[in-house]
């Protein structure tokens, strides 16, 4: 080889070299989540939100002067997916903390390959009460509201629009749906509400109206649903059909109505409130900066999936900061009793079970949209500590 | 109350309305099952993918809808629309393994291979989340004390008139003879001049447009998504075994007797077993008598 070619070689080498000693080692958030499936529109949200936080946070500067690298790795909504995936990302990719798992099983069992590689995950859309509570893991933290804080939101609103009022409950038959109608029971009761029964029906059951004969003689003033998907556009159109939602309040699960299935529930989703911790209508000035950066960046609005995620980025950042260290103790130390600011307002991650505690809201869906009807205050809503594992 | 009004009351106000809502459902399934019976008695191919011929249909109704064809026009212009599709289907799949000697099992996988493809475009054009078309006739009447909605008196008025039809072309008509002739003796049929090829194809397209026809008429109560093929594909496929392959009267009384077992247990049993028992009965028929109740008319055993 001629002899400027060969300097020019080395020299080109050690140039690359030297660039990147001097680049800053970046951190590493693996995000296993549902890219495809039918959790898929989930998953995009959960991207949509760390991605923005991830750009935001490496213009400002990065975390401890470090980028932050996300690694995203698709979990198709099955734990045991989550699972391959979370310990690839753990011991291949040697990433620093895990998130972006939706299913609760997936949480769940993430968190258990969390402790083996004593590394930090976190949960941003998983509701289950368990995650946080008699499976609580030290671990796992959970950004979102819980569905004991989705039902106390939803009650407390309850309470004061139809005081006392008799409630028939009407859940799918596994164990998220009878969960969830646990915990509103347990909820409502509290508050003066009487049960007048309940029923829970297949998952993904077509026809309804066998159930609307014992409903409709409880004579209830407000029912009270968990089902999901095409379950709900089944049981509101049947309802609808057997002149049932005349004086019936139809409150359920922040999973109940969404934008899967609102296209066609169309006019008979109209009046339903259900109980979240985010809506894109909250008046605060981080929500305001939030709302235009995401919508600039992805032409869509957030839900709370999305905000909940691009809240996590910065819990993380604030607990590397406070650590001084992305060392697992030193982080996990630091993450207990935090206070951050999130398009939500401020959250406090609770020290004793690892539950960010924050306002929720009753949404009302009229013409279409869900409406804030009423805010209740964080440690309204939180339940009691029920971890007993730390 | 005494115990003989307690026990009017009870039939009155519970077990009418069950039965009723079984009847309803009992029709929807038959109307599937009359398709699938049908290819199945004559063709000799179990159509795994009839379930998803009643999604497109749902889904065509869907689309037309949303253009501004009248319901009552979609009735008629779904199932002719689906008479080329089912007639493409089988002279481009089914025929080229029909005369092999696995038969049945090519014919069986053909089919679901087709069933998954036709699922995942329809979540390809269409998109996963679920749609709905307008209730055509909304509003009901109260009959004994009961709510009746006016448009499952409706799905009960035009699917026993279209049983009835189905019933009369197989026959009473020339069409329906040459069906059955092709499906008694094949050769025969051809060197009488049926033109037995034709005759399938005719058939197949036949039972698949009688699946679009139920997609269509159900789509108003039970909502359009890329899976509901298989809401009913059980329940169809324990119809056709509990009737008789190939046997119409068979599959319109094992229809029926299905979803009654299916509505009324539901009092009884927690709901969730609704489907084991259905599956149960398939199971215990195909030990006990897998000729099912009555041995096919369409064809010989």
């Amino acid at each position: 080889m001629r002899p400027w070619r060969r300097a020019t070689l080395v020299a080109t080498f050690v140039g690359a070299a030297s660039a990147s000693a001097l680049a800053a080692e970046p951190i590493k958030i693996g995000v296993v989540t549902p890219l495809t499936g039918t959790y898929a529109p989930i998953g995009q949200q959960v991207r949509w939100g760390i991605e923005l936080a991830t750009k935001e946070i490496n213009a400002a500067g990065g975390v401890l002067g470090r980028p932050v690298e996300l690694l995203f790795e698709d979990e198709e909504a099955n734990p045991a997916v989550a699972t391959q995936k979370a310990e690839k990302l753990f011991q291949v990719s040697k990433v620093d903390f895990l998130t972006g798992t939706v299913n609760s099983g997936s949480t769940l069992a993430v968190g258990q390959l969390a402790e083996r590689n004593n590394r930090l995950a976190s949960t941003t859309v998983s509701f289950s009460d368990a995650i946080t509570g008699d499976k609580c893991s030290p671990n796992v933290f959970r950004v979102n509201a819980r569905a004991g804080q989705q039902s106390a939101a939803l009650a407390e609103w309850l309470a004061k629009e139809k005081a006392n009022a008799p409630v028939y409950f009407l859940g799918p038959d596994y164990e998220m749906g009878r969960n969830t109608v646990a915990a509103f029971k347990a909820a409502s009761e509290a508050r003066g509400m009487k049960t007048v029964g309940e029923v829970f029906a297949p998952l993904g059951n077509k026809d309804y109206s066998p159930f609307f004969g014992q409903i409709r003689a409880a004579r209830p003033s407000v029912l009270y649903t968990s089902v999901a998907g095409n379950d709900t556009a089944r049981l509101f159109t049947q309802l609808d059909e057997y002149g049932l939602r005349k004086n019936l309040l139809i409150v359920g699960a922040s999973g109940t109505v969404t934008s899967q299935n609102m296209g066609a529930l169309g006019k008979v989703a109209e009046g339903y409130v259900t109980g979240v911790g985010y809506s894109p209508e909250i008046d605060t000035a981080e929500n305001r900066k939030f709302l235009a950066a995401f919508r600039a960046a992805y032409s869509a609005d957030p839900d709370l999936y999305g905000a909940d995620s691009y809240g996590l980025v910065y819990f993380y950042k604030a607990a590397v900061e406070k650590a001084k260290s992305t060392d697992t103790d030193k982080v996990r130390a630091a993450m207990r009793g935090l206070k951050w600011m999130t398009p939500q307002g401020e959250k406090e991650m609770r020290a004793g079970d690892h539950q960010a505690v924050q306002d929720m809201y009753a949404v009302k869906v009229e013409g279409g949209k869900f409406r804030i009807v009423s805010k209740v205050p964080g440690n309204v809503a939180i339940g009691p500590d029920t971890c007993t594992r730390f | 109350m005494s115990a003989a009004s307690a026990a009017f009351d009870y039939a009155q106000f519970v077990l009418v309305p069950q039965a009723f809502n079984g009847l309803v459902i009992g029709v929807a399934v038959i109307l599937m099952a009359l398709g699938l019976t049908i290819i199945f008695g004559l063709l000799d191919v179990f159509n795994m993918a009839h379930g998803e011929f009643y999604a497109l249909g749902a889904y065509l109704g869907v689309t037309l809808a949303a253009r501004g064809v009248s319901f009552w026009l979609l009735l008629g212009l779904v199932p002719l629309l689906l008479l080329p599709a089912g007639f493409v289907v089988d002279r481009a799949l089914i025929q080229r393994v029909f005369h092999q000697k696995e038969r049945h099992m090519l014919t069986m996988l053909l089919t679901f291979g087709l069933s998954i493809v036709m699922e995942d475009v329809f979540k390809w054009i269409y998109g996963a989340n679920t749609m709905k078309p307008e209730t055509p006739l909304a509003g009901g009447t109260e009959i004994l004390g009961n709510f009746f909605p006016t448009y499952r008196l409706f799905l009960l008025a035009i699917g026993s008139a279209t049983i009835a039809a189905v019933w009369l072309v197989v026959n009473r008509t020339l069409f329906g003879a040459m069906v059955r002739a092709a499906a008694f003796d094949r050769h025969m049929a051809a060197s009488l001049g049926v033109p037995v090829r034709k005759v399938y194809s005719a058939t197949f397209a036949f039972g698949v447009a009688l699946a679009g026809l139920s997609g269509v008429l159900l789509a108003p109560i039970y909502t359009v998504f890329p899976t509901m093929g298989k809401d009913f594909i059980l329940m169809a496929f324990t119809a056709v075994i509990l009737g008789g392959l190939g046997s119409i009267r068979g599959v319109v009384i094992g229809g029926l007797l299905l979803t009654q077992i299916q509505a009324l247990s539901s009092l009884y049993v927690s709901p969730v077993w609704g489907d084991p028992l259905v599956f149960g009965i398939m199971v215990l028929v195909l030990f006990v008598r897998p000729q099912g109740m009555f041995a096919g008319k369409l064809r010989h055993v």
